[in-house]
């Protein structure tokens, strides 16, 4: 699949998202606030998915050394930063009239907000490194350890029983929710995934550019050896 | 391996011993912090006394990254590059700097503590427990702290790059002491909040001793 098929794919099926999502019939307690949803929870799927993508990125760069593995971390984290920050923002605009504040320290909002300074923590130790390898290297190590902290806020809400809602669609018994407000949730989040592989293939093409630019000589580069001249043998003046 | 652990632990020791800065500087920094908290939230005793042992926990997370940080600045590149040298083993490095660390964060935290005893007067119940809890904090913070000195060593903003990549792992670790703390006050089971520190602190050190020679590497 081309990179060109990848993103046209996106942008039709978010079209097609956005359609579904105003077609649906409004929720029957929340009324048009619940379509607040369909961006929410996959922007909060994608949070995990792309910060999963991180640690894959991570373990096997560390096992192989092919820095395309750490580009697909970085560019990662790099788009899951913002689908988390969208999640985060798309909850307090819900939260405020369903909940009555904007914030509340329930543990899933609180940790959800830990993980997205625990990801912009491993972006700034990623643009303060200099050197594709040296980079790649420590951003690993952090990748790996910041991992640890997504179980911590998926299994959150059981351990701390707080204000945000647990799990309605996948649950262990039937999902408590309508066949129609399913469907559109399920179809945004069939875009927004699509839409992120297209955002991660993109950024890591743009990476593959700047680390090639960054490591090829500049012309006025003097390089090791360029003073020293061939001694002349013979015909040379006296 | 054991007998280089040892000798990079002593060697840390006698530096802090000479220097002097966690009990000359972070400690009275750590006491200013419990002190100046009263005066801005108010001088209600009772509330005082509820929300000490919580206020501790912060204090100790956050002074905590400066102990680490101290600690391993005396472990910088030309160090490092001597030692292995020498065959010293990073995952050895790492666990002395952690050991050394977690030593020096359980002074701090019974200083701090006794401080906050005074200051804030917690209900003590069941502080039998904290032989447990305090050592793990500890370890936990001393492994974070090691790693996130290692990942930014040589980098231009470390100072201001450490803290950051700390406090958001360390979430777990304060959140599992905070829990369990409140948990002795009201009279709960905090034993899988003591799991949980458990739990996060095999998981650094898995990571830690894994990682230590792509870090030396790098």
């Amino acid at each position: 699949m081309t990179k060109r098929t990848v993103e046209i794919g996106a942008f039709g099926a978010m079209i097609i998202a956005f359609a579904v999502g105003l077609a649906v019939p409004p929720d029957a307690v929340q009324g048009d606030l619940q379509r607040i949803m369909y961006v929410h929870v996959p922007s909060a799927w994608l949070a995990y998915l792309a910060f999963g993508i991180t640690m894959i990125g991570s373990v096997v760069y560390l096992a192989t050394g092919n820095l395309r593995w750490d580009r697909l971390a970085g560019a990662s984290a790099e788009v899951g930063v913002v689908f988390t920050g969208l999640a985060l923002a798309t909850g307090l605009i819900w939260g405020k009239p369903v909940w009555g504040v904007w914030w509340t320290w329930d543990a899933r909002l609180v940790l959800t907000a830990a993980m997205f300074f625990v990801y912009l923590a491993y972006l700034a130790l990623r643009r303060g490194v200099d050197g594709a390898d040296r980079r790649a290297k420590r951003s690993a190590v952090f990748g790996i350890v910041a991992a640890l902290q997504i179980p911590v806020v998926h299994f959150s809400v059981v351990w701390w029983r707080g204000l945000h809602q647990p799990p309605t669609v996948l649950r262990p018994d039937n999902p408590q929710i309508d066949p129609p407000l399913l469907f559109a949730l399920l179809m945004a989040v069939f875009a927004f995934t699509l839409a992120y592989a297209a955002l991660v293939r993109r950024r890591m093409a743009l990476a593959t550019a700047e680390d090639s630019l960054t490591d090829a000589p500049r012309p006025d580069e003097q390089v090791a050896g360029a003073a020293v001249s061939a001694p002349q043998i013979g015909g040379g003046r006296r | 391996m054991i007998h280089h652990v040892l000798v990079l632990i002593r060697s840390q020791l006698r530096n802090e011993a000479r220097a002097g800065e966690v009990a000359t500087i972070i400690i009275p920094f750590g006491a200013v912090a419990l002190l100046v908290i009263p005066l801005a939230i108010g001088i209600d005793t009772d509330l005082l006394a509820r929300i000490g042992p919580g206020l501790f926990w912060v204090v100790v997370l956050l002074f905590g990254v400066i102990v680490t940080h101290r600690q391993s600045a005396s472990v910088d590149r030309p160090q490092r590059d001597m030692l292995t040298l020498l065959g010293v083993d990073p995952a050895a490095r790492f666990a002395a700097t952690t050991i050394a660390s977690t030593l020096l964060l359980l002074v701090f935290e019974l200083a701090v503590g006794a401080i906050t005893i005074v200051l804030y007067d917690p209900d003590l119940t069941g502080w039998g427990w904290l032989a447990v809890i305090l050592p793990l904090v500890a370890a936990g913070l001393a492994m974070i702290g090691t790693l996130a000195a290692s990942l930014t060593s040589g980098l231009g903003g470390r100072s201001a790059l450490a803290p950051l990549l700390v406090a958001p792992i360390a979430i777990p670790i304060l959140l599992g002491a905070a829990q369990a703390t409140e948990g002795l006050r009201v009279g709960a089971g905090i034993l899988r909040w003591v799991l949980v520190l458990a739990v996060v602190d095999v998981l650094l050190m898995l990571a830690g001793v894994l990682t230590a020679r792509p870090l030396e590497e790098s």
